[in-house]
C-alpha cells in the first residue's frame, strides 16, 4: 500500500535524501534509512519462532512532532519541534491533496485517498495525535484544522520491518513450534525455585520513540492501515480523523476506562514494570491509568474448546490468559482470551486477538541480569491482515525491595464526555451524562453522536434491523 | 404471551439456593427490583456486558407476531437489560459474550425495578435460547422451539402481567 507515495516525486526526493536516507532510494521502498542503535541484537540459537534479528531503527521520525524527539513531561527550552510545515503551508515539492484529514467533511466517503499520506498531511499516527497539544506542544496552527502541520512525505518505514518474520499464521502453531524445538532439546526447563531464573525487579521499557513501530512515530498512517483489515482500517482513520479535524480524542485512560490489552507495549502507558518470579507463576505488573497485568501461568494448557483458547470461563480478560513455558533461560508465552479495545494512537484490536511472546535476559560482562528483551508476536485475525512483531528492550532498574512500593493505580474518574469533549468536571457539578456501551466500542460512539453529523457512516445490517 | 409451565416448588427452591450462593459476592443491594413482579420476554440480543460482577444481557424484545422487535415512537429498538450473576458464573451455563452473539433469540424471566427503567434481575428464572434466527411462534416462547438450549437451572416463570414498555 505505500509504494503509491508520491511517486513522481520519488527521483528527485531520493537525490535529495539520499545523504540522510541511502536505504530508501537503494531499495526504491522510500524508506527513511534504518540504523540499528546498537542493542538490536538477537539469539543466535536457530529458531523457526524467535530470534530473528530485530527490526530495523530509524534515526529520524516521520513526525509531525511537536516536542521532536524529547519524551519527558513538559515541553523542554529550547524546545524544537520535528514538522515539514506549518501554519497553513505546505512542504516544498508537495503537491497537496484537495481534501485532506484535517478538512474532510466526510472522511468515511475519502476511502479511496487513505493510501496516499498525503491525506494526513504525511503525518505518523502520533503527529496527528499531538497537533492540538496531546503531549503538551501545540502545532496546529492559529487557524485549526486547515493549518494543521505536516509530517515528512519522504520518510516511512518498511512494512516487512513490522510483519512478523516467522511462516506462522496461528499463536497456537507459533507457540507450539517453539515447545516442540524445547522438547526436542530435553525440555521444556524445569525450574525449582532455587534454580528459577533471578529476573525479579523493576524494569523500565524504553520509551525513545523510535523503538518500535508500535508507537506511531516512524511510518506513514497509510502503512499502519496496510497491515489492517478494512473494517479496522475504517476504524483507524476514524480515530485519526477526530484527533487532527476536531481535537476529540478520546483515551481510554482519560475516563478510568480499562487500559486494554495493547496497553501492555504502549510507549507511555505502562513502560514500568515489576517481574516477580515462582516456578509456577510469573507475574508481571505494571502501571499506566489503571494498573495492566500479565500472568504466565507456566506448564498449564490452554481449553481449546471455545472460540478461542482460555485458561478460566468463556469471559474475555482486558489483558487475556496466559500460558507459558521455559527453554533454558528464553520464557515463552502465549496469551489469548482477551477483550477487544483500542490503544490509542494505534490500532483496535478484536476479541481474536493473540500473542506470543519471548523474554530472554541481557546480562553484563559478569552474568547479572540487566534487562530483559521483550520479543511480541501478535496475532488478531480479524484486525491484522499478517501477524505483526514488537521488539522492545527493558532495563532493571532496582530489586523488588528497593526504591517505593507498587503504587496502586485505582483510577478514579475525574473527566468526563462532555458534547463529545474530554472535560474534567468539578464535584458538585451536575451534568447530562450518557452511559458507553463498555464493550462495544464506546469511544467511538462518543464520536459518532457528537461529531461526525452528518457523515455516512457503514452500519453492519443485522437481524431484525438492530 | 402465553403462561408459561408453572414452577415447580422444589426446582425453585434449588434454583433460589443456588443463585443466593452464587450472589453471595453482588456488589449492590437487589432491594431494587419489585420481587413480587414478573415479566416474561422473548427477545434479541443486542449486547452482552460480560462484567465481573454481574453480566447483563440487553435485548430488544419481540413482538407480538414474532417478526419484529417492539421499537419506539422514533423507531428505535426498545432495549430492556436483565441482570445476572457474575460473567464467570454465567459462563458455566453458556451465558457468554460467544455464547450469546447479537441476534441471539432468547426467553428469560425477570424481576423488573421498582422505578420502572427498562431492566430486571433474573433472579431464578429459567432462560432458554432459541436455535439460530429461529424465533418462537407468536405467544411461545424459545422453551417450546424444537432444539433450543436451556441455559442454567429454571424453568420460565408465569408473569405476574404483559410486560409494559417501560421507561427508557
Amino acid at each position: 500500500m505505500t509504494s503509491f507515495v508520491i511517486r513522481a516525486r520519488r527521483t528527485a526526493v531520493c537525490k535529495r535524501a539520499v545523504a540522510r536516507w541511502p536505504e530508501r532510494c537503494c531499495t526504491g521502498a522510500l524508506v527513511s534509512i534504518a540504523l540499528v542503535l546498537g542493542q538490536g541484537i538477537a539469539s543466535a540459537q536457530p529458531s523457526a519462532g524467535r530470534g530473528a534479528p530485530d527490526p530495523l531503527r530509524p534515526m529520524v521520525v516521520v513526525g509531525a512532532e511537536a516536542k521532536g524527539l524529547f519524551t519527558g513531561a513538559g515541553v523542554p527550552e529550547g524546545n524544537q519541534p520535528i514538522l515539514a510545515a506549518r501554519d497553513g503551508h505546505v512542504p516544498p515539492g508537495v503537491t497537496p491533496l484537495p481534501v485532506d484529514v484535517f478538512v474532510s467533511k466526510d472522511f468515511y466517503k475519502d476511502r479511496a485517498l487513505w493510501s496516499d499520506p498525503r491525506y494526513f498531511r504525511c503525518n505518523a499516527p502520533t503527529g496527528l495525535e499531538s497537533q492540538w497539544g496531546a503531549y503538551e506542544g501545540t502545532i496546529v496552527g492559529d487557524d485549526p484544522p486547515r493549518t494543521g502541520a505536516w509530517g515528512y512525505c519522504d520518510r516511512d518505514y518498511p512494512r516487512d520491518q513490522i510483519v512478523s518474520p516467522y511462516a506462522f499464521k496461528t499463536a497456537k502453531a507459533h507457540y507450539e513450534a517453539l515447545l516442540a524445538e524445547a522438547t526436542a532439546k530435553g525440555g521444556p526447563t524445569i525450574y525449582t525455585q532455587a534454580t528459577l531464573p533471578r529476573w525479579d525487579g523493576a524494569y523500565q521499557r524504553e520509551r525513545d520513540k523510535r523503538s518500535s513501530w508500535f508507537n506511531g512515530a516512524i511510518l506513514q498512517i497509510p502503512t499502519y492501515l496496510s497491515l489492517l483489515t478494512p473494517e479496522y482500517q475504517t476504524r483507524f482513520v476514524q480515530q485519526m480523523y477526530h484527533y487532527a479535524a476536531d481535537n476529540s480524542p478520546q483515551w481510554p485512560g482519560s475516563y478510568c476506562w480499562p487500559e486494554g490489552f495493547l496497553r501492555r507495549f504502549a510507549q507511555y502507558g505502562s513502560s514500568r514494570w515489576r517481574v516477580v518470579m515462582t516456578p509456577e507463576l510469573v507475574l508481571m505488573l505494571g502501571q499506566a491509568a489503571e494498573n495492566v497485568m500479565t500472568q504466565i501461568h507456566i506448564g498449564r494448557k490452554f481449553n481449546e474448546e471455545g472460540v478461542v483458547p482460555r485458561l478460566g470461563p468463556d469471559v474475555p480478560q482486558w489483558y487475556g490468559e496466559t500460558v507459558g513455558f521455559w527453554d533454558g533461560e528464553a520464557l515463552i508465552t502465549w496469551t489469548s482470551n482477551i477483550q477487544g479495545w483500542i490503544n490509542h494512537g494505534g490500532m483496535e484490536f478484536s476479541n481474536k486477538m493473540q500473542s506470543v511472546e519471548i523474554y530472554t535476559p541481557r546480562k553484563d560482562g559478569a552474568g547479572k541480569v540487566t534487562g530483559l528483551r521483550h520479543e511480541a508476536i501478535l496475532y488478531d485475525e480479524e484486525a491484522l491482515v499478517d501477524p505483526v512483531r514488537i521488539v522492545h528492550y527493558w532495563s532493571k532498574t532496582a530489586e523488588l525491595n528497593e526504591g517505593d512500593p507498587y503504587v496502586w493505580m485505582e483510577c478514579i474518574p475525574q473527566s468526563y464526555p462532555i458534547d463529545g469533549f474530554t472535560t474534567p468536571m468539578t464535584p458538585g457539578s451536575t451534568f447530562e451524562y450518557t452511559l458507553p456501551d463498555m464493550y462495544g466500542r464506546p469511544w467511538a460512539e462518543i464520536w459518532e453522536r457528537y461529531r461526525e453529523q452528518g457523515m455516512e457512516h457503514p452500519k453492519p445490517k443485522s437481524l431484525f434491523g438492530l | 404471551m402465553t403462561r408459561r409451565s408453572k414452577l415447580l416448588p422444589a426446582l425453585a427452591v434449588s434454583a433460589l439456593a443456588i443463585a443466593a450462593g452464587q450472589n453471595a459476592q453482588a456488589h449492590h443491594s437487589f432491594a431494587m427490583y419489585d420481587l413480587n413482579e414478573t415479566y416474561v420476554f422473548t427477545g434479541v440480543v443486542v449486547r452482552v456486558d460480560p462484567n465481573p460482577n454481574h453480566l447483563q444481557l440487553f435485548f430488544a424484545p419481540l413482538n407480538a407476531n414474532h417478526d419484529q422487535v417492539l421499537k419506539d415512537d422514533k423507531g428505535e429498538p426498545i432495549v430492556w437489560s436483565v441482570e445476572m450473576m457474575g460473567a464467570a458464573q454465567e459462563a458455566k451455563d453458556g451465558i457468554s459474550v460467544n455464547g450469546f452473539p447479537r441476534g441471539t433469540i432468547f426467553s428469560v424471566g425477570l424481576h423488573p425495578l421498582r422505578n420502572g427503567k427498562r431492566a430486571g434481575g433474573r433472579r431464578e428464572s429459567g432462560l432458554f435460547k432459541c436455535p439460530a434466527n429461529t424465533p418462537p411462534p407468536p405467544g411461545k416462547h424459545c422453551d417450546s422451539v424444537p432444539g433450543s438450549t436451556a441455559h442454567g437451572p429454571g424453568v420460565l416463570p408465569e408473569p405476574t402481567r404483559p410486560a409494559p414498555l417501560g421507561e427508557p
